[in-house]
């Protein structure tokens, strides 16, 4: 056979051109089983020069848009690396109590994760997790322009014990702030933002309209939005964490926070229901401008100026968080990822965090993704950030900062770390809502929530 | 001979985990702990904790209540349907079928459906009222009305179970007693009371054993609707137990009360079987 440029094939004239012929085939075969082979080989020799060729990790996280996109990204990371992610995602309730468990156990399935509040103190103290400390100052392992210096200290102090070792860096800070979704009606009734608690409740009282506006909503995390109103006022979780976890729940300064916070949520101010409430719920309150004032994470305050169904983008304003007489303490909160301590690939495992949470990944979530809590301070100093987060005229990328990384921060939330606030937190969430649905008065639900919290740190082998 | 394999396999998927259960509960195993597995220097003291735990004694007495109420409407709700569908044969296969609709759904769903109806701002029952000008109080976060919330709730689900038993029941009842009691001239009322109940003495009996059993294990409904409050007023003993094993880790604890709450069902299937087994002989 023989090829002519037009592409047609013909036979050929005679058999010495035939054998001819055939020695051609013969060679051109070889030519191309070599060929093939080289070919075949060629990827894994490519794929040798990479550092993670052939391996293949296991992570997990809960559902949220910063994972999403994360994962639609991954095949960027094994073209660099040749590693291979598995990233599963699961809702946040699920998540948490199946990671739970696989981390009590030290099981090996995963080789990074979540971890984030509530249940980082308790993972962190537990000896769940890796320290991170070593693999983030190696050289070896780490890029010299990754900065682990350049993370907040509000979120990184979430993700750390009370040495302040770190075994989670995080992508993702809340800070509590105020979020007025219909600032206009607090214009048209001459009353300016409120700066301290008890002028927040005076506007509450005045500003609400039942079935048009109403003044206040939050959802039902109670035991993550009332701290703040607590410590505010003076009070405290803990006597002294985490050395002494004595709760304080029935000290005068928490009665008056209590009566504070449940004043807000009762039907002077807040809608009917609102004790069911969750995030989304409180959020879609704010977007319809159906409710006015929302003390929570930014991160579901910020969509109000953004989301282009929200009908308050011009009326929105932001605001820190009113404060008492104690002062001023917004609640801090943070996820990341962080290696489980029974983890068959590290190093591996570190690749990937990094690649995750580096300034590039954030710089990139932020322009595209229109994601604002990012926890990198170099990030939220630049000139886009700001521009994307000047809302309404008010510099919110500056209040943002200022809460996550305000000096004090590591302190004030250490009440966080410990591995029994989930049980404490608990018996605040019932004696909150006892006070709302009018069952209790606040001191007799913070008696019961004291008297209950002691008996349940105690049953966890703690002595108080 | 074919006895034993079946009793070894009934041994390890039912018996080997209760034995485990029972000695989980003897230690005070906390998952953040993990020395606390085969700690047992106290055995008794997750029972002395029960004993002093009011939080669990009033969960009991909110099941009491959820149980009884549950319990009472879905056999009621499930023999008068049962009644009026016996009737009508072609009917009653129409409506027959679109009442076993909630039983089938998984319970997240029904969870969901109901939670959608109590939720103010998105519920159009919520809507009308706020058109009449209504003030309804919301009954999941209202302490007066949130367990009548979730005995609704399941209800509604439950019902058509309790009905399919009691149809069953009545298609094979003797024509002729009912045809001998309408020639001595008993009433429809006196039919019921006299003829079809008695007969239906054991099918009722079984439909409330299993409904009984089964609203012990009440949970997605709870979970999803109140998270057993406001306060603690839908809290049963399963989910307190969840509570306390999945929230709090006391894994050691919460296994001891849940050997109490498999002892409570284990008395309570064997008095009711009594009561039937008993029944049946009478007739």
């Amino acid at each position: 056979m023989t090829h002519h440029n037009d592409g047609v094939t013909t036979m050929p004239p005679t058999a010495a051109a035939a054998q001819a012929h055939r020695r051609t085939l013969l060679k051109a075969g070889l030519f191309g089983a070599a060929s093939m082979a080289a070919g075949l080989r060629a990827p894994a020799v490519r794929a040798q020069a990479k550092r993670f060729a052939g391996v293949t990790i296991n992570g997990a996280a809960f559902q949220h848009s910063f994972h999403a996109a994360l994962k639609s990204w991954l095949p960027e990371l094994e073209d660099k690396t040749g590693l291979k992610v598995n990233f599963e995602l699961q809702s946040f309730p699920i998540y948490n109590q199946r990671m739970d468990l696989e981390l009590s156990t030290h099981g090996s399935a995963y080789d990074f994760c979540n971890i984030g509040t509530p249940y980082a103190g308790r993972w962190i103290t537990s000896g769940w997790m890796t320290q991170l400390d070593e693999f983030a100052h190696n050289a070896n392992l780490t890029a010299a322009d990754w900065e682990p210096g350049d993370f907040a200290r509000g979120p990184l102090a979430i993700l750390s014990d009370a040495n302040g070792h770190i075994f989670g860096f995080p992508w993702v800070a809340g800070a509590i702030v105020m979020g007025i979704a219909r600032s206009d009606l607090l214009e048209k009734a001459k009353l300016p933002i409120p700066a301290t608690l008890d002028e927040l409740v005076q506007t509450c009282l005045r500003t609400n309209a039942p079935g048009k506006t109403y003044a206040f909503v939050n959802d039902q995390l109670h035991h993550w939005e009332w701290p703040p109103y607590l410590m505010n006022e003076g009070g405290t979780i803990f006597r002294q964490p985490p050395t002494d976890l004595m709760p304080m729940l029935n000290t005068p300064q928490a009665i008056k926070a209590a009566e504070i916070y449940t004043q807000l949520l009762s039907s002077k101010c807040a809608p009917p229901g609102v004790l069911s409430y969750t995030d989304d719920q409180s959020q879609r309150m704010q977007l319809a401008g159906r409710a006015n004032i929302r003390t929570a994470s930014i991160d579901w305050l910020v969509p109000l100026a953004k989301l282009k169904d929200s009908k308050v983008r011009s009326t929105v304003r932001y605001a820190p968080l009113p404060k008492g007489p104690g002062g001023s303490f917004p609640g801090v909160n943070a996820n990341g990822f962080g290696i489980p301590v029974g983890a068959k690939n590290k190093e591996a495992a570190w690749t990937f965090i990094q690649w995750a949470l580096s300034k590039a990944s954030f710089e990139r979530m932020a322009l595209q993704k229109a994601y604002v809590t990012v926890p990198r301070r170099s990030i939220i100093a630049t000139p886009q950030f700001k521009e994307a987060m000047t809302i309404n005229g008010q510099d919110v990328g500056q209040l943002y900062i200022d809460t996550v990384d305000a000096p004090g921060v590591s302190d004030y939330m250490k009440y966080r770390n410990m591995a029994v606030f989930p049980q404490v937190g608990e018996k605040i969430n019932i004696a909150i809502s006892q006070i709302i649905s009018g069952q209790a008065n606040a001191k007799t639900a913070l008696d019961q929530a004291e008297s209950a919290a002691i008996a349940d740190i105690r049953k966890a082998g703690v002595k108080l | 001979m074919l006895l034993g394999p079946v009793l070894a396999v009934l041994a390890v998927i039912t018996l080997l985990p209760t034995v485990y259960l029972f000695v989980i509960s003897l230690t005070p195993l906390n998952l953040t702990k993990p020395g606390t597995a085969g700690d047992f220097s106290h055995i008794w003291q997750n029972y002395r904790y029960m004993l002093a735990d009011m939080r669990l004694r009033d969960s009991l007495w909110t099941q009491v209540k959820l149980s009884a109420s549950t319990v009472a409407f879905q056999v009621v709700l499930g023999f008068l349907a049962a009644l009026l569908l016996n009737h009508s044969a072609r009917v009653g296969r129409i409506v027959r079928t679109s009442l076993l609709i909630p039983m089938v759904l998984p319970p997240i769903v029904v969870a969901i459906i109901w939670k959608m109806v109590f939720s103010p701002d998105i519920s159009p029952l919520w809507w009308l009222f706020n058109w009449f000008g209504w003030n309804v109080p919301v009954p999941i976060t209202d302490a007066r009305f949130a367990l009548g919330s979730i005995v609704l709730a399941d209800t509604w689900e439950w019902f058509p179970f309790t009905m399919m038993i009691i149809l069953a029941a009545l298609s094979m009842m003797p024509e002729e007693l009912v045809e001998a009691a309408r020639l001595d001239g008993a009433t429809p009322v006196q039919l019921t009371w006299y003829i079809t109940l008695p007969y239906l003495r054991g099918a009722l009996l079984v439909a409330g054993l299993f409904r009984l059993i089964d609203s012990i294990k009440a949970f997605p409904l709870i979970y999803l609707l109140t998270s057993g409050g406001p306060g603690t007023v839908t809290e049963v003993p399963n989910y307190y137990i969840f509570v306390q094993s999945f929230n709090f880790s006391y894994v050691g604890y919460s296994s001891a009360i849940t050997v109490v709450l498999v002892a409570m069902v284990c008395v309570l299937s064997w008095f009711i079987v009594r009561v039937v087994s008993g029944g049946d002989r009478a007739e």
